[in-house]
């Protein structure tokens, strides 16, 4: 493949995520007992300190909470710039971080806090999906 | 005659994680903290909401956020393998001084997994410390960098629920940067000693280079060369000194996240909570203050600092600065040396916060060597606020000067 950004090393107990990903799908970890949505994964709930987790399928849909613009950066991204960041309200609770598609990095201000975004996902290797998530109608 | 310390604290109840050996199934340093933790917590009957004190050889604030609580000690002292006995000695000594009543000791140590897992690059929440972690895994592929591609997020978030504008945290950057010109050691003192040193005015805050949109190089701070260091003594010592005592009267910490995918609140930290800690312990309240140095790593730090440490209601940190309050001559001087904006920041700037707090209340600040006339103030108290991480962690200081 040709994908050139780093690519997340995987811990031991997010592979239903991962392995979500390459079927298209957004799978989010949920407290059994408290049924809160909470991200990233843990190995216990946050909210109610249950043991009691499971992965469910999520709708793929969210809000921007805030976002930047990065002119300065490291590494692979470095050619990327300027790219717009963002932190996702999701729709089933609790937030994630992307790189924003859809949007004119020159144009920050066009972008509007509680727009509504969905995810996509880019294939990185053979076991990695990264999700994106992209602003809807772009 | 024991001491004063003994027998102040007992040790009430002691687990470990689910299993335990050479493992078949390799694990995570982090998981095995927390399954201790949790095994703890029900073998006591003490919820893990109820923790107050979290000790734990440099783990301590990934513990916390895994978790979800907000401890009011942090303590991460990693000298090797007897490091846990201290963790002991020091929450006897934070339980004794009445900071806390609940502390938990924490272990997690993959040895045989990390053989396994380690390896094969594979994040295992132990090897290379913070930087593996599952928030790491989860925000590893969205470029972010520096801090200041983290740090402008919260801009933009005050700049959306308040309707404040970057004009607004310049003033910040500028009026520093008036404090700066005023201190020979202040890396941005003048022209001479740095190309682009000396005054600067709001515009060219405004218009200088773009890092991460909307915080230009003048809303953030240097990086540079830093080494300080402060000593305390009991006041039996400190009287016997020829040098002036500068009283701690309050002091507190607390935290609310390690990664910022987990802040709450991108317009607030968890300063307010140290900040009330240290206030209640001083007996005296923001209004009492009449110097504060910030830990100012972007203009936007300074302004949340501000309102989190009830100088100013929250929205309004940055008018301070805006209306000349913090600059030169105003009734609440902040980061009277140049702050990490504009006097010196080597990448953990909590020091140069302490070394300036001490030369303004014991009246050194101008004694030929620190200062230019008018860097020295009349003030006798001053909050001292550091922030880590990406608005993190905070440890809030009262600090005063002798009567």
């Amino acid at each position: 493949m040709s994908y050139k950004l780093p690519i997340p090393a995987k811990g031991t107990h997010t592979q239903p995520f991962w392995d979500g990903t390459k079927a298209g799908q957004l799978m989010l970890p949920r407290c059994t007992d408290c049924n809160r949505v909470h991200w990233y994964p843990r190995f216990i709930c946050p909210f109610c300190h249950s043991s009691d987790l499971e992965w469910i399928q999520a709708s793929g849909e969210g809000t921007i909470h805030t976002y930047a613009v990065q002119h300065m950066a490291f590494g692979a991204w470095a050619k990327e710039a300027p790219y717009v960041t963002a932190y996702i309200d999701l729709k089933e609770g609790d937030r994630m971080l992307t790189v924003l598609r859809g949007v004119d990095p020159l144009r920050p201000q066009d972008i509007k806090i509680g727009a509504a975004v969905t995810v996509e996902f880019e294939p990185a290797d053979d076991d990695t999906h990264i999700p994106f998530w992209r602003l809807v109608g772009e | 005659m024991p001491g004063k310390l003994s027998r102040a604290a007992a040790i009430v109840g002691a687990a470990e994680a689910n299993e335990i050996g050479f493992l078949k199934q390799p694990v995570t340093s982090l998981q095995l903290h927390i399954e201790a933790i949790k095994n703890l917590s029900e073998q006591t009957g003490v919820p893990i909401a109820k923790i107050e004190g979290v000790f734990s050889t440099g783990w301590s604030s990934e513990l916390c956020e895994h978790l979800g609580i907000r401890p009011k000690y942090i303590d991460t002292t990693a000298v090797g393998g007897c490091s846990f006995e201290m963790h002991v000695h020091h929450a006897m000594a934070a339980i004794h001084a009445g900071i806390i009543d609940i502390a938990v000791v924490s272990h997690g140590e993959n040895g045989h997994s990390a053989q396994k897992i380690g390896g094969r690059g594979i994040a295992n929440y132990g090897l290379g410390g913070g930087a593996t972690s599952p928030g790491f895994e989860m925000t590893a592929a969205y470029g972010i960098g520096g801090a200041s591609s983290n740090y402008a997020h919260a801009m933009v978030r005050h700049m959306h629920r308040y309707g404040t504008t970057t004009e607004d945290f310049a003033h910040i950057a500028k009026v520093t940067r008036d404090w700066a010109t005023l201190n020979p050691r202040a890396a941005m003192y003048s022209k001479e000693k740095h190309p682009f040193g000396g005054p600067i005015t709001v515009e060219q805050v405004e218009s200088s280079r773009m890092i991460t949109w909307p915080m230009t190089i003048l809303h953030c701070c240097m990086v540079a060369d830093h080494g300080g260091a402060v000593m305390l003594t009991s006041p039996k010592i400190a009287a016997g000194l020829n040098t002036a005592p500068v009283w701690v009267a309050g002091a507190g910490e607390s935290m609310g996240h390690s990664n910022m995918l987990e802040m709450p609140d991108f317009t607030a930290t968890s300063a307010c909570h140290s900040a009330d800690a240290a206030y209640t312990m001083a007996g005296m309240g923001p209004s009492e203050m009449e110097l504060a140095l910030i830990y100012d790593s972007f203009t936007i730090t300074a302004a949340i600092t501000a309102e989190m440490l009830g100088l100013a209601p929250r929205g309004q940190g940055h008018l301070l600065w805006k209306e000349g309050h913090a600059a030169p001559g105003g009734r609440l001087p902040i980061n009277t040396n140049g702050g990490g904006l504009s006097f010196n920041h080597s990448g953990m700037y909590g020091m140069p916060l302490l070394i300036e707090a001490y030369r303004q209340l014991s009246g050194t600040a101008e004694d030929g060597v620190h200062g230019d006339k008018g860097k020295q103030t009349n003030a006798r108290t001053c909050v001292v606020n550091g922030t880590g991480g990406a608005l993190s962690t905070t440890g809030t200081l009262v600090l005063v000067s002798d009567e």
